[in-house]
Parts: C-alpha cells; structure tokens; sequence
C-alpha cells in the first residue's frame, strides 16, 4: 500500500489524544457540585469491570477512528482484485508517423491503433492524469474526453517524426504528474527504422502494442531532383524509386504534367525538359498508387530562367570562345553580355574568370579581382601537373597554377571550394564570379581538352551565374531548418504567405514544395519530403521490439485486447481513502453507540 | 376528575412555588388535596375508630353500630380516637446536601422539603392535630414541640423561612430528639435526602418505633440525582458536605448510576420497612400532592 499524500499521516498523531486522556482519567473536567457522590462512588465500584471494559472499548474505538482518518488523508493505495485502479499518470505514444497511413486488410494501421486507444482511455477514471503525445512530441493533456477528441483528431503525419524523442517526452510528463502510478502506453507499428537503438524508460513501466500484421510490398520515389537546379531553361528532372517491378511514372512541373512514363524496376527516371514557364517552380514524381499512398509522391524544386547572354572575352583564350559556341547551340546559353568569360586581368562580374596566362599580368589580375569585389587573389605561382578534384572534373590535372588566396576575413559560406589541388583550392564561386587558378591553356590545365570542359562551363554559368542566387533547401516534415538570412516569409504550396521569424524554423509538417520570399519575389524553395527510411515498412518482432526499451518494466504485445486490460496494469492498486473513510464512519458510529448505550434513557 | 391545572397539589412543583408564600402554597395544596378526597368515605385523618361500647341512653345514635344490631341484635356504640389525640412531627433535614438544585433556577431539594413540610403541616393543623417541627442538620436547628394551636402554624412558618445551616446532617440526633419532644406516642414524618449514615438512621429510626411512634421517611430526591442528569460529558464533581470529588466521564457511568440509585431506594425501603417504618422516595418534579399522599400513605391507606 502507497500513500499519494504521506505527509497527512502525521495526523495519526491525534490517536494518541483519546489515548492520553484515557490513561490520565479524564483530569480535564469542570468541577461540579454534586451531594450524592457517594452513590457515584458506588457505582463505579460496583461496576468498575463492566466500565473499565466500556472505557477501553471507547478508548479503542476512538483511536482507531482517527487513525483511520488519517490513512484517509494521506490518500491510500493499494492492489486489490477488482475495482477500480490507482489515479495514474498515463501518457498515451501514438506512433502517426507515414508508415502508420499503409492500408492493411481494409484500413490504416493508424486506425488500429487509434481503436487500441479509445480502449485504453474507456478504462481511465476521473482521478487519472492522462496525455496522448503523437510522434512529433505533440502534447495533448486533460480529461479523458479531451484526450479521446484529440485521439480522434490525429492524422498521419507526412514524415517519420521522432518516437525517440515522443517516448522521452511522455515519460517526463508521467515523471512530472505528481503520481506515484505512472505508465507509458505505446501505440506503435513496429517499424523498424523507427525504433532504432535502445530506448530508455527512466523507471516508467510501459506496455507496448504492436498489431501483428504484415506489411504489403512498398513502391517509393526515394529522390527527385532538378539537374541542374537552375535551368536556363532546359533541365532534366531525375528521380530513383525502390519499384520492383515496371511501375507508371508522371512528372508534374507547376499546375501541368510534363511527362508520364514507365519505368522498369532499377533504373533511374530521367526526363529532360525545355518549360516555357520562368522562376521558381515546384514539381513532383509520382508512381501510381500502392498501399502507402504518401511516399508515392516526391517533390522538387527548379528555378527555370532564360539562356544568359555570355560573352567569351579574347583575355580567356579561344577553349573559351569554342565552349561559349557549343553552349549556344545547345541554347543553354546565347551570345551576350551578361556574364563574361575571361582572363582574371579583366574580371567584371558576374564571369568566369581564369589566371593569366602571363606572370606578367599576375598583379593586374589582383587589382582587376580587388575592383570586381572578389575576394581572392592569386598568390604563388605552383606547377604540376597535379589532379584536380572536384565534381564534373574526373580526371582533369593542373599542370601550372597560382594558390589561391582569400582576401581578407571572408563571411562563411560566402564562397564555394569548387575544386582542389590536393588540400589547395583549385577553382572557386561565389557571388557572381568563378574563379580557376590554372589559365585556360594547356599550359595550365588539361581541362579545355576534357570532354567535361563544355558541361562544367555550362553547369558553373547555370548554377552560378544565371538568374537567381537563391538556394534549394531540402527537409523532412517538422525538422529543423535554416532560414536564408534574407528570407522572412514563406509561401506555402497553396498560394498563402506566412511570416518565419526563427532563423532555424521547424519544417512544415506536410510535404510539398514552400518558397522563401525575399520581398514579395520568390528567392529559393524549402523541399519538404518524408524520409527515405519511412518507405521501409520492414516490423520488428514483437519480442525485439521489446528488447529495445531499457530501464522500466515493459510488456510489448500485438494483442490489442490483451494491451488495451493491461493499459492500467502497472497501476492496478485502487484509491483505498473511501475505504479507511467509511472503516471511520463505522468506528465512529460503534463508539456512539456504546456512548449511547450507557447514556440515560428517555424517561 | 378535578382540573390538574386547577389543583395546586397537582402543578407543577417550580410553578406553583413561583406563586407566593409558602403558607400560602401550602394552604393552595391542602385545599386541592382534600378536594381530591371529597368522595371518600372517611372523614378525617386522625378519626379512627377504637373500641365498640354498650348504648346508654342519651348516647347519638350516629354512633350506633347499625350493622352489628342488624346482624347480633346488639346495641353498640362505636367510640373513635379523641380528634386532638395525634401528635405530629416532621423532622427536617436543613444540610447543605439539601440546598442543592440538578436544574438552573429548578427548586432545590430543601426548598421542596419545606413546602412539603408546610402543607403536612397545614393539613394536620386543619384537623385540629397537633403539630411539632424540628429542623436539623449536624444539629438541631429548630425544635418545635407538637401544639394544635393556631399560633402553632405562624411559628412552623417562621422556622421553615430560616435558612439553612450549610453543614452536615445527623439525622439519628434529631430523631432522638423528637422522641424526646413527643412524650406520648405519635407520628414521625422524616423529610430528608438521607444522605447520612445508613445504621444510624435506622438504630434512630428503630428507637422511635420502639416508643410507639409512626414514623414516615419521605426521601427527597433531585432528578439529577437519580438520573446523573447534568448536562456536562466529562466533569469532576464534588461532595457539597464534604471534600470529596470524583472525575467521571458521565457518559460512560450514568447506566450504572441509575443501577445503583435504583439499589439504593430499594435498601431504604428494605431498611425502613425492618424497623416497622414507612418510607416513600419523593422527586423533586413531581407534584406537592404526590408527597403529601405519600406521606400519609401508609396511615390511611389513602386512594
């Protein structure tokens, strides 16, 4: 037997008043004339036995009324079959993460889970502290018809949210409800990348139910990417999905279907597009249909602008000139003036800009970088040749270059290391410019003979240099991003706009493509989609999944019946202060009635 | 039947005592208490028939023994006790026991004795018997010897409006001395609550019986007395006569109390009734007429 308020058992210290008063016979009283005392006398030697027996009784009775009331007050516990249960901190895990939206037999698994529930709450009292935290440590607390509306409120979320972090934070609440019966209820599909590692209890017994039921065969687009994320305008969109067998594919870009297709189990979608739409737009991936219908969709984000005008200054040499040409018959790029590709002597961003081939012109470089706003200069000279490393550029050797060096203290994550000479970057970007340490000849590089040379010009113009500066930010639902310094709203796929004030925002909880504003102008694109592990519905057996929580008494079943009696189990001790309340009433009545027993009677 | 709101004997004993004087109440209670009488056969307490006589001419034949002509054929007279023949006393215990009330503002044990007193007084004085007081308590207070004069009910009056002495009680000393106050032998009317000693009282009592004296105890009891009846749940009480005090949750003792109140009448009764004397436990609630036919109850054998 436990106490919820031991400290009002000092109160039994009252018992020990009748006690006293009996051993010191009653010195307390009025003193009162009385001429026939010695019949009084009499009486109570000739009766001595009879009431020292009635006082004892009294004496007895009396003490063990306020005992009884004081172990009322101190609100006992105890187990007993039957009955109802000890008030207990409950708090109900309910797994909704995606993998909880797969249809089994006819119905969600979160249905079944949810009916679990409602079973366990049918069994709380009103002197139960109860709270249901869903798998993205939503927290909903009260009465047990507040937490049943929540029950009955709750959908699938769009990720895999965290159960860890669910199952730490309902065991605090139950820790902190001022309860000596605590328990967890967890609600779970057992998936198995959701309970990965060994959870811990810190002393909260928990019963776990996981329905026994198996998972269908999942398809999945497991990524679906812009390449490259800006097109000027043509693009591809590429996409993996974990089909295992030829699977209907659709490509959505904005409000149109771009393409549809199948796609045979282990390749790769690839679909290459020319949109006439400019800006940022949000597209998607889809496959048809299966029993988990949220990871069937997978969405991007592409920036589409037109092919910038570049213009091959004489300073870069004619591998600039004839790769300046190439772009422009592929109608990546056109001949312009809008980005400039050139020698470092006469770098005007935003460009391309390489080392000159003159030593000569090496301080002319500097100074040209210095007026540009590039915060680099050459410093010495090296010679290789050396292999360069750096993506699109396998294979490419640095034959003579100059170490590159940052002008003065540069802002982090302003510049970008595209590519390296062993630990000293080779080429780098960053606001409007690029710059190679080598000079485009092949005295100092290879790369204008690579059959790369013509697609990293592209790709460096397109990604560095054409259009917008924004970045393409990828989440899950409810994780934590990084807000673009710039940035104070977000637009949500829907049209409407929401301010962000945190500079790390939680990521929505639905999946789709959100738009950072810089002014009212879309200046980069927040990619929400569920984690990649979330379309694994591979189970746990029931009995690991029991071996994953650590530090409590656990009892995990794919029984919902079974779970749903047991939801109380850990607190079947009920509330025994009516008990000790009435044992008070009938104490108390016993001692009237001896009391009354030896009062005068009515003439 | 009489009115009981119309007889003084029948009220209650603390209203009527409100009303006036004590010769006053006592003579409210007479009157009520013969008029409770009126259709008894006999005519007087002290008329008692003695001996039968042969008829003599000049005799009053309402004196003639018709049913003993009728049945023998013989003429006699029935002769009766001369009426001034009874000599009374009442014996009155003033103690401090006596002064003593169970009830706020109810009439105190002796308060009710002297109306007692004062009515059996009345009563007997109407009849032209003489009447005598004594008032003790650990010694005689007042001595009045037995007279039938009519100065006699001025002077129990007077004595009865002293008060009491606030001591003890010797009750055996004031009945040796009313035998010694009543020459020839006559009735004894003991008023007390008796709270004296047990032998004493009956050796006294056994001397009076031994000269011929009727003696009646009328025993004055308080309700509270009889029934542990103060409104206290723990108390400590005290002997009004002597230093003597219990602590007693009344409560738990009162059923045994009223046992033992219950004994206690019931050995006085037994005691008195040894020595040949009558003896009546009279409570302080009951109507002054229930003690006056108490205290001639065993005389007459009144209805």
């Amino acid at each position: 037997m436990n106490f919820l308020a031991p400290f009002a058992l000092v109160l039994a210290v009252a018992a020990a008043v009748p006690l006293v008063l009996h051993l010191l016979r009653r010195r307390t009283g009025e003193k009162v004339d009385f001429p026939a005392i010695r019949y009084l006398l009499r009486a109570e030697r000739e009766h001595s036995r009879q009431l020292k027996l009635r006082n004892l009784l009294l004496m007895l009775l009396r003490v063990f009324a306020v005992l009884a009331l004081a172990l009322a007050a101190a609100r006992p516990v105890g187990r007993f079959a039957g009955g109802s249960h000890a008030p207990t901190a409950i708090a109900l895990v309910l797994d909704n993460s995606l993998s909880t939206s797969v249809v089994i037999n006819g119905a969600p698994v979160l249905a079944r889970l949810k009916d679990a529930a409602r079973g366990a709450i049918a069994r709380a009292n009103t002197s139960d502290r109860l709270w249901l935290v869903t798998a993205d440590s939503r927290v909903v607390g009260g009465s047990a018809s507040a937490v049943r509306a929540a029950l009955d409120r709750t959908e699938p979320l769009a990720g895999a949210g965290d159960m860890h972090a669910a199952v730490a934070k309902a065991a605090q609440l139950v820790r902190g409800g001022g309860f000596p019966s605590r328990q967890l209820a967890i609600l779970t599909d057992g998936q198995a990348s959701s309970w990965t590692g060994v959870v811990p209890l810190d002393g909260v017994a928990t019963t776990v139910f996981a329905p026994a039921l198996a998972p269908p065969r999942n398809r999945s687009v497991v990524s679906a990417l812009a390449e490259p994320p800006h097109w000027t305008p043509r693009g591809a969109v590429r996409a993996t999905t974990t089909a295992t067998d030829s699977v209907t594919f659709r490509v959505a870009l904005g409000a149109r279907a771009a393409a549809r297709g199948i796609v045979a189990p282990g390749e790769d979608i690839v679909v290459r597009l020319a949109p006439q739409d400019r800006g940022w737009l949000s597209g998607a991936v889809e496959l048809e249909p299966d029993e988990l219908r949220a990871d069937d969709v997978r969405w991007f984000a592409v920036h589409i602008g037109a092919a910038p005008g570049v213009n091959a200054d004489a300073s870069a040499g004619t591998f600039a000139r004839t790769a300046i040409d190439a772009l422009a018959q592929e109608g990546r790029v056109s001949h312009g003036t809008d980005i400039s590709v050139a020698g470092a002597e006469s770098a005007k961003k935003p460009g391309v800009f390489f080392a000159p081939n003159d030593q000569v012109q090496l301080g002319a470089a500097n100074r040209a970088l210095e007026r540009a706003g590039i915060p680099w200069k050459f410093g010495a000279a090296r010679n290789g040749p050396s292999p360069v490393s750096g993506a699109g550029l396998s294979g490419v050797s640095a034959i003579r270059w100059y170490a590159l060096e940052p002008r003065g203290a540069q802002e982090p994550g302003s510049a970008d290391t595209l590519a390296r000479v062993g630990t000293e970057p080779w080429a780098v970007a960053g606001d409007g410019y690029v710059l190679v340490a080598s000079p485009l000849s092949v005295e100092g590089t290879d790369l204008p003979m690579r059959a790369s040379w013509v697609p990293w010009l592209g790709e460096q113009i397109a990604d560095h240099l054409s259009g917008d500066a924004g970045a393409i930010t990828m989440a899950a639902p409810g994780s934590t991003v990084a807000r673009p310094a710039w940035a104070r709203e977000l637009e949500e796929p829907d049209g409407t706009r929401r301010p962000v004030l945190e500079s790390r925002p939680a990521a929505p909880s639905r999946a789709g493509v959100y738009f950072w504003l810089r002014g009212t102008q879309r200046a980069g694109a927040l990619v929400v989609n569920p984690e990649v592990a979330e379309s694994d519905l591979t189970r746990l057996p029931i009995g690991q999944l029991q071996s994953r929580f650590t530090g409590a008494e656990v009892a995990a079943t794919d029984n919902a019946a079974r779970w749903t009696a047991s939801a109380f189990s850990f607190s079947g001790r009920r509330a025994l202060e009516g008990a000790f309340v009435w044992l008070a009433l009938l104490l108390l009545a016993s001692e009237a009635f001896v009391t009354r027993a030896v009062a005068p009677k009515a003439e | 039947m009489a009115d009981k709101n119309s007889r003084a004997d029948l009220m209650d004993p603390v209203s009527i005592a409100a009303l006036g004087r004590i010769e006053i109440i006592a003579r409210w209670v007479v009157e009520g208490f013969l008029t409770g009488l009126h259709k008894s056969p006999r005519k007087g307490f002290s008329v008692e028939f003695a001996e039968h006589r042969p008829y003599q001419p000049g005799d009053d034949l309402r004196f003639l023994d018709w049913k003993v002509v009728a049945r023998a054929d013989k003429w006699l007279i029935k002769q009766f006790e001369e009426e001034t023949n009874l000599k009374a006393t009442i014996v009155l215990d003033v103690s401090k026991s006596m002064a003593w009330s169970g009830t706020p503002g109810g009439l105190t044990k002796l308060a009710y004795a002297e109306q007692v007193a004062a009515a059996v007084s009345w009563l007997l004085l109407r009849q032209r018997d003489g009447v005598g007081l004594i008032r003790f308590d650990d010694q005689i207070r007042t001595a009045i010897a037995p007279r039938g004069r009519s100065v006699q009910w001025r002077k129990i009056i007077m004595a009865l409006e002293d008060p009491g002495s606030g001591k003890g009680s010797d009750a055996s000393g004031a009945l040796i001395q009313a035998a010694q106050l009543v020459t020839r032998p006559g009735m004894v009317i003991v008023i007390s609550d008796l709270l004296v000693d047990e032998e004493e009282m009956k050796a006294a009592v056994a001397v009076l019986r031994g000269v011929g004296h009727d003696v009646t105890v009328l025993h004055i009891i308080d309700p509270a007395e009889r029934d542990l009846s103060i409104a206290k749940t723990e108390t400590e009480l005290v002997d009004t006569e002597s230093t003597a005090s219990v602590n007693v949750m009344l409560t738990e003792v009162r059923e045994a109390y009223r046992e033992t109140m219950q004994v206690v009448i019931s050995e006085w009764r037994d005691r008195m009734a040894s020595c040949g004397a009558s003896y009546e436990p009279v409570f302080t609630d009951q109507p002054f007429g229930t003690a006056l036919r108490r205290a001639f109850a065993s005389r007459q054998h009144l209805p």
